[in-house]
């Protein structure tokens, strides 16, 4: 693999962690962009702060994408909003990024967290 | 989509607004839930938000640029990439324009002649020319036409027409006009509609009560200018009244291919020749062409097959007046032997296969340019690809430059076919013939151009920019020397580019090299008569209303007049001139002979007066000459040439035979040497002369004069016109000029083929030049350390010159296979030169071989003349 290869796989990475997760938002219900910032902060215990600059361009282009479609719609306080809502299209993509992130994690710990006397056998 | 899927930018735009407000709005509402201030929950919430028009433009970003947008962006970098190299753009531009010039004008002349035999008509597809046994002259009787129409079943109709001149009586001055007489249907079935009154009704065909006639829209124009109430009133043809009951559309101008019908009357209105609708065969009877519209779904054929059986039938009822073969054979319009069609197929589809390979030349040439091009672009490509430009994207790019080209050498091709279209009717010198061919500028000539653009475009752009876009980056950015001359694989597409070139070119020379010489043998050659000091000059008694007695009289006057004119030699008639492209043909066989079935007895027949072979310089081999008094009340008399004498009477004295020509015998008197007919390098056709005064119909005054002929022109047609002031004169002319028809298409083929072998020299030598110029700049440095290590100049120039001697070898070896199997397909459009004639070969090959090496020797030269010093310096 060449070295332009990995540099592109990189932002494919952090690309695919944001749709992943704006994915998985959506598994719970239609939301639109504000709802989705909330819910990131909430589940993550405020780790996790999605910029707007990241997160509009994300779903915007996950929509051209036809992962997530949009529908405008009053919330529950009257206020007009657009919602998004996940595709079927999108729901395999969510099960191949979150395949796909399980390795990573698993491949990363398995370097990170090598035992000692392993590491010297 | 779910939302507003027409809206344009714009209204996307204005959507997103609406988003981020809403999102503020949301944000806004929940801080003032947890007991924030309205004015400091929105800053805060703005705050949060962050940079608004950023966000904005961030995400418009991921909209995705529309194609549109896409190309607009390939474009612009396109065209600053040509706006760099502008030598380059300009050369590849005119070279394109140049070679698509070339073929969209050959094939406007192709689609105002061949494509479009019958203006004005509808669907000409589905129209057929019929055929009879071997004639080309008219082949069908009325008779026989009309029992073909009617019995058929393969037809929506089936027209017939006799093409001829007349002269317009009326007024003050006689007009000679070409007018057709036409069965009842035949706007009908050519499917055009009358501009002005009505066309013909089925009982006006033969013999109205009172005639009446169809104008053509120029003539409508011109003489009558444009009254919109001619419909009804009566004009005098050949001093007959007729009534006008329409005019024809404009640009219709009859059923004949490549000439002009001026007007139309049914088939026998004026009532001059009575054998022409009762007859089947003899005098004039046999005087039709006919024309057939193939019903839907019926091929040619099963329509051939109908009409065969028709015609069995009516040989078997008719036997005596059908000698000869009469099978019937169907043409579609494009080659209908009658007009002028038979020779545009036989000629343009050939110039525009040069044409083509004209165009294959010039874009194998602009590929070299280019490729050297995007091989000294390397860098900036590799760089482009290592900074994530895909290859896809990279091509497309580069492809777009070529399109670019194409396009623009498209559009500047359309603007020059407008005007090179109409060039071709200057190859036609005048003749007696209303010829309207010319070349057309209509749809498919731009469907044409286009459609050659775009591949032009594919192969000058998609070919070098796949090849450039192999290159792997980093070897390229990291080894800038190793691949000094553009890498091995380019260097072999380059070659072979160059090979293709010298390939290519070589079959254009060849061609027009033997095209010219063609020519000049053409020109050269004996046709077997004088041809310099004679004018000839058509009277009109025969269209003009004369009776026979009146005509008879005038001719007699017309003979010793202009016989006392000072400077003429012999004063003679004629109704027949060679080489012009027109012949008349009878059915002839010798007293006693019963002919076998479909034997063809066709031979070429002229009416001539006493004195004509003298006059031509055509030698009588036995017997005598006709005479003045071989007239209508003397025997009938006949003299042949020698193929005739060979055709009727092997090996035996024709002197004293009989031969019978329109049911009467006629003595052969005479034997005449051969002469030219229609074309020199035709291959001789028995002809029969017979005595003007005894058969003659047309009259053409023939005289033999002493200077210029064209001196006495004023001279023959005042003393005419002093005979009779409306006697019409025309087509007063040297028969040198009348002649000229016959090379004319000798002529066409050796300018374009010369025009186009002269483009292909051009563009192979200057292909095989930039190719090694370029290479030798590349290898600078090397030969630079080549001299710096003790290498002698002549060893620089044989390195240099050994590669381009390469080349030029491998191209001229296939060229010369490519080039001498084409000449042997056209050799038939040869004249006095084999189609592999040694000295021509050679001297092509020498030509081309030698331009090829002076094109070597130039960069050669310039890299032997380097100093060592300064070349190993520069990279």
């Amino acid at each position: 693999m060449s070295e332009k290869d990995q540099y592109k796989n990189r932002i494919e990475l952090l690309q695919g962690t944001l749709d992943m997760l704006i994915l998985q938002t959506l598994q719970w219900g239609p939301q639109h962009g504000y709802g989705i910032v909330q819910a990131l902060r909430l589940r993550s215990g405020d780790v996790l702060q999605v910029e707007t600059g990241s997160l509009y361009p994300a779903l915007h282009r996950l929509e051209r994408q036809g992962w997530v479609q949009s529908e405008w719609k009053q919330s529950e306080s009257r206020q007009r909003a657009r919602y998004y809502r996940i595709t079927a299209k999108g729901k395999k993509q969510l099960a191949s990024d979150l395949g796909r992130w399980e390795r990573i994690v698993e491949a990363i710990g398995s370097v990170m967290y090598v035992k000692p006397e392993e590491s010297e056998s | 989509m779910k939302w507003f899927p027409n809206l344009g930018f714009q209204g996307r735009r204005r959507e997103f607004e609406e988003e981020i407000d809403a999102h503020l709005q949301m944000a806004i509402a929940d801080r003032v839930a947890r007991g924030e201030t309205p004015e400091a929950a929105r800053q805060a919430a703005e705050r949060e938000f962050g940079n608004i028009p950023l966000v904005e433009d961030v995400t418009r970003d991921m909209w995705g640029r529309g194609w549109l947008e896409q190309l607009g962006r390939d474009v612009r970098y396109a065209l600053r990439q040509l706006r760099r190299s502008p030598g380059f753009t300009i050369t590849a531009t005119a070279m394109l324009t140049v070679a698509i010039c070339a073929n969209s004008t050959v094939f406007s002349w192709m689609d105002g002649t061949m494509l479009r035999p019958i203006p004005g008509a509808r669907d000409t597809s589905a129209l057929v020319s019929l055929q009879r046994g071997e004639r080309t002259t008219p082949p069908f009787s009325y008779l026989d036409y009309r029992d073909l129409r009617e019995q058929n079943r393969s037809f929506d109709g089936i027209l017939a027409y006799h093409h001829d001149w007349i002269t317009l009586t009326g007024g003050a001055q006689p007009e000679r006009v070409y007018i057709a007489n036409v069965s009842a249907n035949f706007f009908d079935v050519l499917g055009i509609k009358p501009m002005l009154g009505r066309f013909f009704l089925p009982d006006e065909e033969s013999r109205p009560a009172i005639p009446s006639v169809v104008l053509g829209y120029s003539l409508w124009k011109t003489r009558y200018a444009a009254d919109p109430a001619i419909v009804g009133k009566s004009i005098d043809i050949a001093r007959h009244p007729v009534t006008v009951i329409g005019v024809a559309p404009e640009g219709v101008t009859g059923a004949m291919p490549g000439l002009r019908e001026d007007l139309w009357v049914t088939l026998d209105p004026l009532g001059t020749e009575g054998w022409r609708m009762t007859h089947r065969s003899g005098g004039n009877a046999v005087w039709l062409n006919v024309i057939g519209r193939l019903r839907p779904g019926v091929s040619r054929g099963q329509a051939a097959q109908d009409l065969d059986t028709v015609m069995r039938h009516i040989v078997a009822a008719y036997p005596d007046q059908h000698l000869g073969d009469n099978r019937i054979t169907l043409d579609p319009m494009w080659r209908s032997p009658f007009g002028a069609n038979g020779l545009m197929a036989a000629t343009l589809p050939l110039l525009l296969a040069f044409a083509a390979v004209v165009l294959l030349l010039t874009c194998a040439n602009v590929a070299t340019l280019t490729l050297v091009r995007f091989v000294s672009r390397r860098r900036e490509l590799a760089i482009r690809q290592s900074l994530g430009a895909n290859r896809l994207q990279l091509v497309r790019q580069m492809v777009m430059e070529g399109v670019l080209l194409s396009l623009v050498a498209g559009a500047a091709a359309l603007v020059l076919t407008s005007w090179t279209s109409k060039t071709f009717a200057w190859f036609f010198p005048a003749n007696e013939n209303p010829l309207i061919l010319n070349g057309a500028m209509d749809h498919k000539v731009v469907i044409g151009i286009a459609v050659s653009s775009l591949l032009v475009g594919m192969l000058c752009g998609a070919l070098p920019a796949w090849r450039s876009s192999h290159a792997p980056a980093a070897e390229v950015l990291k080894a800038e020397s190793a691949s000094i001359s553009g890498g091995s694989r380019n260097r072999k597409l380059l070659s072979g580019l160059v090979v293709a070139q010298i390939a290519l070119s070589l079959p254009l020379l060849l061609c027009s090299g033997l095209f010219l010489r063609t020519l000049r043998n053409l020109a050269g050659a004996n046709p077997g008569f004088e041809q310099d000091h004679i004018l000839t000059a058509s009277v009109g008694t025969n269209i003009a209303g004369y009776s026979r007695e009146e005509e008879r009289l005038i001719r007699h006057k017309i003979l010793d007049r202009v016989s006392a004119l000072p400077g003429v030699r012999v004063a003679t008639f004629t109704d027949w001139i060679p080489m012009t492209l027109s012949h008349k043909g009878e059915d002839a066989y010798p007293e006693g002979y019963v002919p076998h079935p479909h034997e063809a007895l066709q031979v070429y027949h002229a009416d001539v007066g006493p004195r004509y072979l003298e006059s031509l310089h055509i030698p009588i081999l036995e017997g005598r000459e006709f005479t003045l008094h071989d007239d209508e009340k003397a025997p009938r008399v006949l003299i042949v040439d020698q193929t005739a004498a060979r055709h009727y009477w092997p090996g035996q004295d024709p002197m004293g035979k009989r031969l019978r020509v329109w049911g009467s015998l006629f003595t052969v008197v005479g034997v005449a040497r051969n002469s030219t007919h229609i074309f020199v390098n035709e291959s001789p056709e028995p002809l029969v002369y017979t005595s003007f005064f005894q058969t003659g119909y047309e009259t053409i005054v023939q005289v033999e004069t002493e200077g210029n002929p064209a001196d006495m022109e004023p001279a023959v047609e005042n003393v005419i016109h002093a005979i009779d002031p409306r006697l019409p004169v025309f087509d007063v002319r040297p028969l040198r000029e009348s002649t000229q028809m016959a090379s004319s298409f000798a002529v066409i083929e050796s300018a374009l083929a010369g025009m186009f072998a002269l483009i292909g020299l051009v563009l192979a030598v200057t292909g095989i030049y930039g190719v090694v110029a370029y290479r030798t700049q590349m290898r600078t440095h090397e030969i630079g350390i080549r001299m710096a290590l003790g290498a002698s100049r002549v060893d620089v120039l044989r390195l240099v010159l050994v590669q381009g001697l390469w080349l030029t070898g491998i191209g001229l070896a296939l060229g010369l296979a490519f080039a001498l199997g084409l000449t042997r397909l056209i050799a038939r459009l040869f004249y006095g030169i084999g189609a592999h004639d040694p000295a021509t070969v050679a001297s092509v090959a020498m030509l081309l071989g030698t331009m090829s090496l002076l094109a070597c020797y130039l960069p050669a030269h310039r890299a032997m003349r380097r100093n060592p010093v300064t070349a190993i310096r520069e990279l």
